[in-house]
């Protein structure tokens, strides 16, 4: 509790701010006037709505990204000829702001899931490639030698041995791509939607109802936080055999 | 071995190795221009390479790509300076003094996985569409990853170093300048490598949805417009800065900061 | 026939400026049930030899043939022990060991019952379920050195099995070895740089020269090996053949 005493004194000097008058309620409601407005929002179901359209465009673009990443960087670090075709295409696209794709998207694909999830997926793709690629290059020789020493088949290999031994290096790439993928559905929420956090925040901004739009960031906030813990929650179980000189500094 | 025959040979090689590594590339180029050939998607959503490339060059020419580029960089990097001298500074603070970690740890916690870009419109009610809330923004993204680098860098300086100077004489204001800002600088540029991407994504993505010039806001422009070919030029403009900025911080570590053996700062 | 038998080896490791030979056409032949130590000085390719032999790097000249046949990569004949012990770090205990009895096929209740009998073999009983993190360095290479017996190879290669471990300890790893060896009478292969160990252990101790690595002599080792290890050390016999040894390798060291 003691730990999240300085978050309850920033919401208090917040409150007390506004109340002070010190800054104008206008520019910014007060702690409680956020809450309460989040309240109303979540009452007549238009938080809940919005939050999973975000959720699911942001995390599905992840899963789909991350599957594809982890193929990806598989391969590329497998084989050879792979590589070679596949890593000019993607330092070339490293340098790329996703974002910079929606207004194509929109131009083809309208302004709705499939604009959003797709530069999710293509943003999410980078780190988790690298991260595996690095991963399984990294594997000690000799711990795939005693694999192969005690005949482990290429099929298997890939699956029970250079999967697991890459997972830290993956699950970096992930967490990476975590922290793009809500980004990238809020920047396509608010350049053109129809639903979508990011769009509920616009629109309340645009309609000056401030109190309903620092609701909907209180709560898109909650939201990216608690994905965040969940997934070092989800690393720390799968990884909970590691090692390496890593393993401490991860809680960041 | 001749020493000139061994020159040719390798610069053979090099154009052998440049051929192999861009083949990839030319086959995507080389399939978009069949794409637009063969008329399988309409010029509306997919303009030829032609157009592409000779829509680039009259828009170079008539100032309409510089001029919002400059514009965007203006406000990344002013965000960005932001952000490092205020990251940096908190980061190297909060290293020494354990009451201003306990602080702002758990806001910095709560802060981080947030996206920041939510905050647009906050701060378009609050600074207006123009250059101050662009580069606010840019800085408000940036700063904390820069925290977090130096604050790696910070911490890690090893206790034996911290007490050998203290031994010798040093006092805690100069053990900040003197010993732990310089151990920190490597990683310090790493987070900077890592937040130009950040800075500049952000201005354009801030442009995007609000307007108020800029790259980005060129590039909404174009797309209301339905003008696709303007809409593939800046993207393309976006996607050279950001690789020009990328090979360019690489090329400034290695010369800035020799010493460094590569570790985790990247 | 020989268990192990190789004519003519040879090996080169291509760099920029040319091929460097890392080994000098070696013959030797390996006996079953055999315990053979390979020492020499560092870099002289003892290693190198061992890979070569479990197929893990290829050579570039002359044969290597296990009972006869030419051998053509890794394989569930020849077991490897590894210095640093190379276990799957998110494996436990017991899934280390049972791994190389699954990729035989073997059913899991079977698997376990041999994995339990080595577990108590190597006395980490109630340690079945840790990771090797968890485990100390002399835990760890017994867990490796279980896991290679689990699927009994016909022939075990040790590649300085005990390096990584403080004296005491590689003592006790040295005598729980032997027990095994005697009892299972498997055909060995180690390579190692400590002189006691290789006089202790084997039957015959070849002495390697430095870089291209070559056979340059051979010890048979007649060792009363029924006494308890202060008997065997501190006998007159062990002492001079120890120091024959020692002496023959560090000529090896000092060029001469």
């Amino acid at each position: 509790m003691f730990r999240y005493l300085p978050l309850m004194l920033f919401v208090a000097l917040w409150q007390a701010v506004v109340d002070l008058g010190v800054v104008d309620r206008h520019f910014l409601p007060s702690f409680t006037q956020t809450v309460a407005a989040l309240w109303e929002l979540m009452q007549s179901g238009e938080i809940a709505w919005n939050l999973w359209v975000t959720t699911y465009r942001s995390l599905g673009g992840l899963a789909i990204g991350s599957l594809l990443g982890i193929v990806l960087g598989l391969l590329m670090a497998t084989s050879l000829a792979a590589d070679r075709f596949f890593a000019p295409l993607v330092a070339t696209t490293y340098s790329l702001p996703k974002s910079s794709l929606i207004p194509l998207f929109i131009l083809w694909f309208g302004v709705g899931d499939v604009t959003a999830m797709l530069t999710v997926v293509l943003a999410c793709l980078l780190p988790v490639i690298v991260g595996t690629y690095q991963g399984v290059k990294a594997v000690p020789a000799i711990t795939l030698w005693s694999a192969r020493a005690m005949g482990t088949p290429a099929h298997v290999m890939l699956r029970r041995i250079l999967l697991p031994a890459a997972m830290r290096s993956i699950l970096t790439g992930v967490r990476l791509a975590l922290g793009f993928c809500y980004v990238l559905t809020i920047s396509a929420e608010m350049i053109a939607a129809k639903a979508g956090i990011g769009k509920l925040i616009f629109f309340y901004g645009e309609s000056g109802s401030y109190p309903y739009m620092f609701g909907g960031l209180l709560a898109i906030m909650v939201v990216a936080y608690a994905s965040d813990r969940l997934l070092i929650a989800g690393m720390d179980y799968l990884l909970r055999w590691d090692d390496s000189v890593h393993a401490s500094a991860e809680h960041e | 071995m001749n020493s000139e025959s061994s020159r040719g040979a390798k610069s053979i090689a090099a154009i052998k190795a440049a051929l192999l590594y861009s083949y990839p590339l030319l086959l995507v180029l080389l399939a978009w221009e069949v794409a637009g050939y063969l008329e399988l998607v309409r010029p509306l959503f997919l303009p030829d390479v032609g157009t592409v490339l000779s829509q680039f060059w009259t828009l170079l020419l008539s100032g309409e790509i510089v001029g919002p580029l400059v514009v965007s960089l203006l406000r990344a990097f002013a965000g960005l300076a932001l952000a490092v001298i205020v990251g940096v500074v908190a980061a190297l603070t909060m290293a020494r003094s354990k009451w201003l970690r306990w602080a702002l740890d758990p806001l910095i916690s709560f802060a981080f996985p947030a996206p920041k870009i939510a905050f647009v419109p906050i701060f378009i009610l609050w600074f207006g569409i123009g250059n101050t809330s662009k580069i606010l923004l840019v800085a408000f993204t940036c700063v904390l990853p820069m925290l977090v680098a130096t604050y790696h860098g910070a911490t890690g300086v090893s206790q034996q170093t911290i007490w050998s100077a203290k031994a010798m004489g040093t006092s805690e204001s100069k053990l900040l300048t003197r010993i732990i800002f310089p151990a920190s600088l490597p990683y310090i540029f790493g987070g900077v490598r890592v937040t130009v991407p950040v800075a500049l994504i952000t201005a354009f993505t801030a442009e995007m949805i609000a307007g108020g010039g800029g790259l980005g806001g060129a590039l909404m422009y174009a797309q209301r417009f339905f003008q696709t070919p303007t809409v593939f030029v800046y993207i393309l403009v976006m996607l050279i800065t950001g690789f020009v900025f990328d090979h360019f911080m690489l090329r400034l570590r290695s010369r800035w900061i020799p010493w460094q053996d590569d570790t985790d700062a990247a | 026939m020989n268990r192990i038998s190789i004519q003519n080896l040879d090996k080169r490791y291509k760099t920029r400026d040319g091929d460097i030979p890392a080994l000098g056409s070696i013959s030797l032949d390996v006996a079953e049930g055999e315990f053979v130590t390979i020492i020499g000085p560092s870099g002289c390719g003892k290693s190198t030899l061992l890979y070569i032999l479990g197929g893990f790097i290829p050579a570039d000249g002359g044969t290597i043939r296990v009972d006869g046949k030419e051998i053509t990569g890794p394989g569930i004949d020849r077991g490897v022990v590894f210095q640093e012990y190379a276990l799957f770090p998110w494996l436990t205990v017991i899934q280390n060991i049972c791994y190389g009895l699954e990729m035989t096929g073997m059913p899991r209740a079977g698997r376990e019952q041999v994995a339990h009998r080595l577990i108590r073999t190597i006395g980490l009983e109630g340690f079945e379920n840790r990771f090797p993190r968890e485990l100390s360095g002399g835990m760890r290479q017994r867990v490796a050195i279980a896991r290679t017996l689990a699927y009994d190879p016909k022939i075990l290669l040790l590649d300085e099995p005990f390096g990584a471990l403080d004296s005491q300890t590689r003592e006790t790893m040295q005598d729980e070895l032997l027990r095994l060896w005697l009892a299972q009478r498997k055909t060995v292969v180690m390579v190692t740089h400590d002189v006691d160990e290789a006089v202790y252990l084997s039957e015959r101790v070849l002495v390697m020269s430095k870089r291209p690595g070559r056979i340059v002599r051979e010890f048979r080792v007649a060792l009363d090996r029924s006494g308890s290890r202060e008997q065997t050390v501190l006998s007159d016999a062990f002492t001079r053949l120890r120091n024959e040894v020692w002496l023959c390798v560090r000529q090896q060291v000092g060029g001469g």
